[in-house]
């Protein structure tokens, strides 16, 4: 055994084998070829101005002329009241709305992909479309449309609860600190809803009809058969839909842009990093913009998503397992 | 236990009717096979007595008790599907435990029958792997596996070997047919096959159209054919028929005579039934199966006699041959197709 080992260790490489790996490595540069043009625009368009981001955050702007200090402008947005105080505000909201995108989003988005991918379903295309419209709507819309349905001097909404006799439950939501997050957070939720559902019926479908008919046969029906049988096999996209929505939740603005403005009224209550970038960065009323201390708080949006990413990518992703169906 | 009756089971997918009519008695312990071309309605037959499709209209009883409209778990039944259909994120154990833990039985039993079914199936080594790391064959014994520990008194298989290669296939058959010695139950089993079929059965039915065509023991149906449609089915390689004059002689519309019964001699021997010159010649060894021309025969389908000699026997591609068949094993049809009794 030892000596046909060794055997084949001295012999020399077969001249063919030779042959065809010399010119193969030569004709490699085709592949930088085909990789050139996506690089390009990839290149221009998201590593030059992140690169350019993360430099603006190293210097600051002394008597208009940039001076480079370290890592100073994050020393000030950490402890420096005037920043410190919106900036961890705006963290803790940005944790709140995350934590109400993946506590209801995701599991009403299941929910309603478990009841869609029911067989005996009627109007299935009907539902399937309804819940996924306000995901195509501009933010806008739904942005201005959710501010008139609920303001207090012309909004439906009060009507309508005095319609059902519950006109004292109403109060003007997204006017008050209390609640105006956690309204803006169920807005957000009832337009997204749809890319969870999507996704996950998508991964309902794939499913083999025999597995399910497999689960009728021994009993396991009902939520039971969702629990034990279609749970484990879509954990990977609902994985997949937390991480989109990390991402989305982390970089929101617009929403809170549209109904609330760039103060993200009421005094605040609604800020988050993404408007706390805007009014910093291109000011806002009597504040002046600072793109140093803009590009510092983007840095730091960019480090927490990258953060987020890499913990699911090394650390979840890695030990999920995906099931060949 | 386990017996199964059908009684004018239809089944219409909206306008497309795929079973009409269906009467079948199945006694307790018996091992059935529904054989039949592509399409003809035996697998939607098998998830109607499943459950997994209920019928237009029609009677199903199991044990004696009415089972239309109850759910599959409740039918007293376990079915091994084509495609295995494993859970595919459950170990082996768990894939066959599954089942018992629903219906809320201790852990202890489940494990004592799921260790006595892999004892039975060869699979001891195999609980803690899941069904990705298994083979073809090692999937269809796990299958087969969940449905012995629920103890069904009826097993449904739908076409379960088709997807094994020709070796898995024959050893798999045969411990199939082991398993129902050693359980007892009833077994309703869907081929398309006929070498299982006429191996495994107690009794086949064919099945034409979502019509039974003819109900019997696999020898009865080989040795006495209802029809034309069964004659043909039955029996490998297709027995040859015959119209025209040569079966009118036998006061037929058609005949019928297997390749096995064509006896086979040199036209210089003297003349045959009927005579041609060999146009192919498959030489197997144990047998050799010989298409010969005979244009002056009417022969219908092929155009060509088909004969089965055993052992080798070296005809060249234009030998003529005469052929004849022996006494008393040719099959007389009417104008209908229907069997004439001897
Ligand atoms: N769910 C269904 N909807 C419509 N037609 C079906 C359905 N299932 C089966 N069929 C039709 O019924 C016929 C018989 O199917 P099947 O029972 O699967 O045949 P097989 O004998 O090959 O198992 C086929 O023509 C098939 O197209
Ligand atoms: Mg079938």
């Amino acid at each position: 055994m030892d000596q046909i080992e060794k055997l084949a260790a001295d012999a020399p490489l077969l001249p063919a084998a030779r042959d065809v790996a010399g010119p193969a490595r030569a004709r490699r540069w085709h592949i930088a070829v085909f990789l050139a043009p996506a690089l390009l625009v990839y290149t221009a368009l998201m590593i030059v101005p992140l690169a350019d981001t993360l430099r603006l955050s190293l210097f600051r702007s002394i008597e208009h002329v940039p001076a480079f200090v370290g890592l100073d402008n994050f020393r000030v947005l950490f402890t420096d009241p005037r920043w410190s105080e919106h900036f961890w505000a705006a963290l803790r909201h940005n944790f709140y709305f995350f934590a109400f995108h993946i506590l209801l989003q995701n599991p009403v988005g299941i929910a309603l992909a478990a009841l869609l991918s029911l067989p005996r379903l009627r109007g299935q295309a009907f539902y399937r479309t309804a819940f996924f419209l306000p995901t195509m709507l501009s933010f806008v819309i739904v942005g201005f449309t959710w501010k008139l349905i609920l303001s207090p001097l012309w909004g439906v909404a009060p009507t309508l609860l005095g319609a059902v006799g519950l006109r004292g439950w109403f109060h003007p939501w997204l006017g008050q600190e209390a609640t105006a997050l956690t309204t803006l957070a169920l807005i957000s939720v009832w337009q997204y809803v749809g890319i969870p559902m999507m996704l996950i019926y998508a991964a309902m479908l794939a499913i083999p009809h025999e597995l399910i008919e497999a689960a009728e046969l021994d009993g396991i029906t009902g939520f039971a058969q969702f629990r034990k049988i279609k749970l484990p096999l879509i954990w990977p996209t609902i994985g997949i839909c937390s991480i989109l929505t990390f991402v989305g939740n982390f970089n929101a603005f617009d929403l809170i842009y549209t109904v609330s403005g760039a103060n993200a009224g009421p005094n605040f209550a609604t800020d988050i990093l993404g408007t706390f970038l805007f009014r910093t960065f291109f000011g806002n009323q009597l504040q002046l913009g600072d793109p140093n201390m803009g590009a510092t708080i983007a840095t730091m949006m960019f480090l927490i998503i990258l953060a987020g990413v890499s913990a699911y990518l090394f650390g979840i992703q890695a030990r999920m397992r995906r099931y060949a169906l | 236990m386990g017996s199964l009756s059908l009684s004018a089971i239809s089944k219409s997918f909206g306008v497309v009717d795929v079973l009409k009519g269906v009467d079948l008695d199945v006694a307790a312990g018996e091992f059935v096979v529904f054989v039949g071309p592509s399409g003809c309605g035996k697998s939607t037959l098998l998830r109607v007595i499943a459950g997994l499709d209920e019928q237009t209209s029609g009677d199903l009883r199991i044990d004696g008790l009415l089972m239309n409209s109850v759910p599959p778990a409740k039918r007293g039944i376990a079915m091994v599907f084509q495609s295995y259909a494993l859970y595919p994120h459950l170990t082996v154990a768990r894939n066959m435990g599954l089942a018992l833990s629903q219906e809320g039985i201790a852990a202890a039993d489940i494990k004592r029958r799921v260790e006595t079914a892999s004892a039975l199936l060869r699979l001891d080594a195999l609980l803690d792997r899941r069904p990705a790391e298994l083979s073809g064959g090692q999937r269809q014994r796990v299958a087969i596996g969940r449905a012995i520990v629920r103890q069904p008194s009826l097993f449904l298989f739908d076409e379960p070997l088709s997807n094994l290669d020709a070796a898995l296939r024959a050893g798999t058959r045969i411990e199939i047919a082991k398993l129902h010695r050693q359980l007892g139950a009833t077994m309703v089993y869907v081929t398309h096959d006929q070498v299982e079929a006429m191996t495994l059965a107690d009794k086949i039915v064919v099945l034409r159209g979502g019509i039974v065509e003819q109900v019997g023991r696999p020898l009865e149906l080989y040795a006495r054919p209802a029809n034309l449609f069964v004659a043909g089915f039955i029996g490998s390689p297709t027995m040859n028929f015959i119209g025209g004059d040569s079966a009118a002689r036998l006061r037929a519309a058609t005949i019928g005579v297997r390749p096995e019964h064509l006896l086979v001699a040199p036209e210089s021997a003297g003349a045959g039934a009927w005579i041609g010159a060999v146009s192919h010649a498959e030489r197997l060894g144990a047998d050799t199966m010989l298409y010969v021309d005979v244009p002056e025969v009417d022969v219908l389908g092929a155009g060509m006699l088909t004969a089965r000699i055993l052992g080798d026997i070296d005809y060249a591609v234009g030998d003529r041959v005469g052929l004849t068949p022996q006494a008393g094993k040719v099959y007389r049809f009417d104008d209908d197709g229907n069997s004439i009794a001897a």
